[in-house]
């Protein structure tokens, strides 16, 4: 038996120190990394003022393969990224109104996620995921008919 | 908002490790010179070293070096320790384990840890040369963990299998990526956790997702280029031989499992493989693929050429009971006979004539088994199974087996085998699934006993099928064991011992608690003359499935080489 769903139930999960003390993850807004002329795909995250969250919180890639990310830290406090990227994790430490880059290589499809290592940033919010669409390779699938899928 | 030319230059983000204090970021080029030729001969012509997966092609695990004995290894102590953690967040964050069995060139360790770690340690300090971390996806499809057993050197490459389902050579003196190759579809529920194994100028490797209906299979590429050479599936599609063996009718061998999820053993003289296949899917639900679903539960004898199939022997036919016999074909000689051992899930200990796969011996191993019975002959009579939708039944063993794909050992000095065992039952009750890709395709619940349970290190004599000796554990045994020229064998336990035994009497002579349980494989080593027993420390995996009663028990991340005093 559950009730229904306040609307100021919802709104405060979706802030920092509304029903939660931080903001609970898997929300915010989904943004799509855009194909370049250089064969690499290029986004922008942010870091807005006081909400503790990476914007877009949910970055989508149309296919595996190499990401030019900007990360702006819009925020009046310090924060860094700990991002995935085939190799080894990529850092970078972001003061307060910072702008910095990465360059990752990621495998598709599959999601990863990314966080601020610092304090507890990550629980407060400041996780974000990179989903990556697509699917394999011809060569690497089954030699079968095709499956029901979900 | 700042304005853009306020924002302070925070530059290019880095590699994290980097930020590792003493991290190194080149090996010495020791692994220039492994090739298949050395390989062929690792155990007598560099018993210093441990470079493949079981120490030689015939899975013995077995090491020559004696200088570690049973009169002091009670004087056995911690020479370095090796620690990995994690940072944020990664798939199978609860089931992670530490399984790799650690490889030995010259000094250099070449090791691999869950999602998709691989490290070069100076085999001397435990000091971290290089890293390589492959990245994986949290949603990656597992059936038992997040884990990775093991890599393969030759040729200035290592080689590892990741969750996604790639094979990747790295440079063997920095980690930086050589060539990868998918081989698996993630999307249907396929994964790679084995170990590859260098063969001739290929690596080979298998798949995972036995869970998930797929069609299991092992493939091969040349190590220098990743060019595909075979792909071999261990289920036939309609018209192969073995094909009878499923129905005739839908598409239930499209489905059928038989994933080859450890490494293969390999006899140069025969020129054969043997892969260790898994269970059929759906692993509970027999109405669904009646017959005896070849290759499912079989050893598959390869051709490493063409990949084409050669012989087989089936260890339980119709598995209705998740009994994978993925666990090592062991390679070992028998009054002139060339033979294989194999301890299986189902609780049977097979010896075979390797030359054809034809039974030599079978015998229990395990106390208590009621799913079944398999006579003298290799004849094979289920008992209980879960037959009837709803119907709750109970057997011995559970589908974690008497052993797990932890892998025993077999000792040339002292002619016997040592297993790990798992006295642990389980109830499973048949619930009817409509199979969807990706999606679990068991075809029961199952719950594993938590009460009642114990697990022993077990000797066998191959040449009677008789027990020798056996240390009783108030735990199942979930670890893969060494023996050694010591006349010594060590094994872990799930509540973190790590022992030594006497391998001719089972006394037990040593002992060291390493803080998290062992479900590796440990490996034997010399740098500078002094020898090394290395062993990853970090209980995880399908805990549920082989112990429930130690799913609260700590993970880890240490590698611990021990050694006597200098």
């Amino acid at each position: 038996m559950t009730a229904t769903v306040d609307k100021t139930v919802v709104e405060g999960l979706a802030k920092q120190n509304g029903v939660t003390l931080g903001r609970v993850l898997g929300r915010g807004n989904i943004g799509v990394a855009e194909e370049g002329p250089d064969g690499k795909m290029h986004a922008t995250v942010r870091i807005p003022l006081d909400e503790l969250v990476f914007d877009p919180g949910v970055l989508v890639l149309p296919h595996g393969g190499d990401l030019e990310l900007e990360i702006i830290n819009d925020d009046n406090n310090s924060h860094c990224a700990v991002l995935p990227c085939n190799g080894d994790a990529k850092f970078i430490w972001l003061v307060n109104f910072a702008k910095g880059r990465a360059s990752l290589t990621l495998d598709g499809p599959g999601y990863y996620w990314y966080g601020s290592r610092t304090g507890n940033d990550e629980g407060g919010g400041l996780t974000g995921t990179i989903v990556v669409g697509g699917e394999v390779p011809d060569e690497a699938k089954l030699d079968r008919p095709p499956q029901p899928r979900p | 908002m700042a304005t853009e030319t306020e924002y302070v230059d925070a530059g290019e983000a880095v590699d994290f490790r980097n930020l590792s204090p003493g991290y190194v970021g080149t090996a010495p080029p020791v692994a220039k010179g492994v090739n298949y030729n050395r390989i062929l001969k690792a155990r007598d012509a560099e018993p210093h070293n441990w470079i493949t997966y079981y120490g030689a092609y015939d899975g013995q695990r077995f090491s020559p070096l004696d200088q570690i004995t049973t009169r002091n290894v009670h004087h056995l102590t911690p020479a370095w320790v090796f620690q990995c953690g994690s940072v944020g967040m990664h798939s199978g964050a609860s089931t992670y384990s530490f399984e790799a069995s650690p490889l030995v060139v010259d000094g250099i360790m070449y090791v691999t840890g869950w999602d998709g770690w691989v490290w070069a340690l100076d085999a001397k300090t435990g000091a971290e040369l290089w890293r390589y971390h492959r990245a994986s996806p949290y949603d990656v499809r597992l059936c038992c963990g997040n884990v990775n057993r093991g890599c393969a050197v030759a040729e200035g490459k290592v080689f590892m299998t990741t969750l996604n389902a790639h094979v990747i050579a790295l440079d063997a003196t920095n980690g930086q990526l050589i060539w990868e190759q998918p081989y698996g579809d993630v999307r249907a529920g396929e994964s790679a956790t084995v170990a590859p194994l260098i063969v001739k100028d290929m690596v080979i490797v298998g798949s995972s997702g036995g869970e998930f209906g797929v069609r299991g299979h092992a493939d091969a590429f040349k190590f220098e280029t990743g060019e595909r050479v075979w792909r071999c599936y261990m289920v036939p599609e309609p018209g192969e031989p073995g094909s009878e063996t499923w129905p005739a009718e839908g598409e239930a061998w499209a489905r059928g499992g038989a994933n080859c999820w450890t490494t293969p053993t390999f006899d140069p003289e025969l020129n054969l493989l043997y892969f260790n296949t898994g269970n059929p899917c759906p692993d509970f639900d027999g109405a669904v693929r009646e017959g005896d679903n070849l290759y499912t539960n079989c050893v598959v004898a390869v051709d490493p050429d063409n990949g084409q199939i050669q012989h087989h022997y089936q260890y339980t036919p119709h598995d209705v009971w998740d009994y994978d016999s993925t666990m090592e074909n062991i390679l070992f000689e028998m009054d002139g006979r060339k033979c294989s051992g194999h301890f299986d899930k189902n609780g049977y200990f097979f010896v075979l004539d390797r030359t054809d796969c034809s039974l030599i011996r079978v015998v229990p191993f395990v106390d208590r088994i009621t799913w079944g019975e398999i006579d003298a002959s290799g004849k094979v009579t289920p008992r209980v199974f879960p037959d009837k939708e709803g119907d709750p039944v109970h057997f011995w063993p559970g589908p974690a087996g008497a052993k797990e794909w932890t892998h025993a050992s077999y000792s040339p000095k002292s002619g016997l085998f040592y297993a790990p065992v798992q006295d642990v039952g389980a109830t499973a009750t048949r619930r009817r699934r409509e199979f969807k890709e990706s999606i679990p395709y068991w075809g029961a619940g199952v719950a594993v006993d938590t009460e009642d349970v114990s697990g022993y290190l077990s000797a066998f004599d191959p040449a009677t099928g008789q027990e020798k000796w056996r240390f009783r554990n108030e735990h199942p045994m979930t670890a893969s064991v060494l023996s050694t020229a010591g006349n010594l064998v060590f094994a872990g336990d799930p509540a973190g011992i790590f022992r030594a035994f006497n391998a001719t009497s089972g006394e037990l002579l040593w002992q060291y608690t390493c803080g998290s349980g062992h479900h590796s494989s440990p490996s034997s080593y010399t740098v500078d003359g002094r020898q090394y027993i290395a062993v990853p420390v970090g209980y995880g995996a399908w805990t549920e499935g082989f112990y429930p009663g130690a799913l609260a028990q700590a993970g880890g991340s240490a590698l611990f080489a021990f050694a006597l005093p200098e």
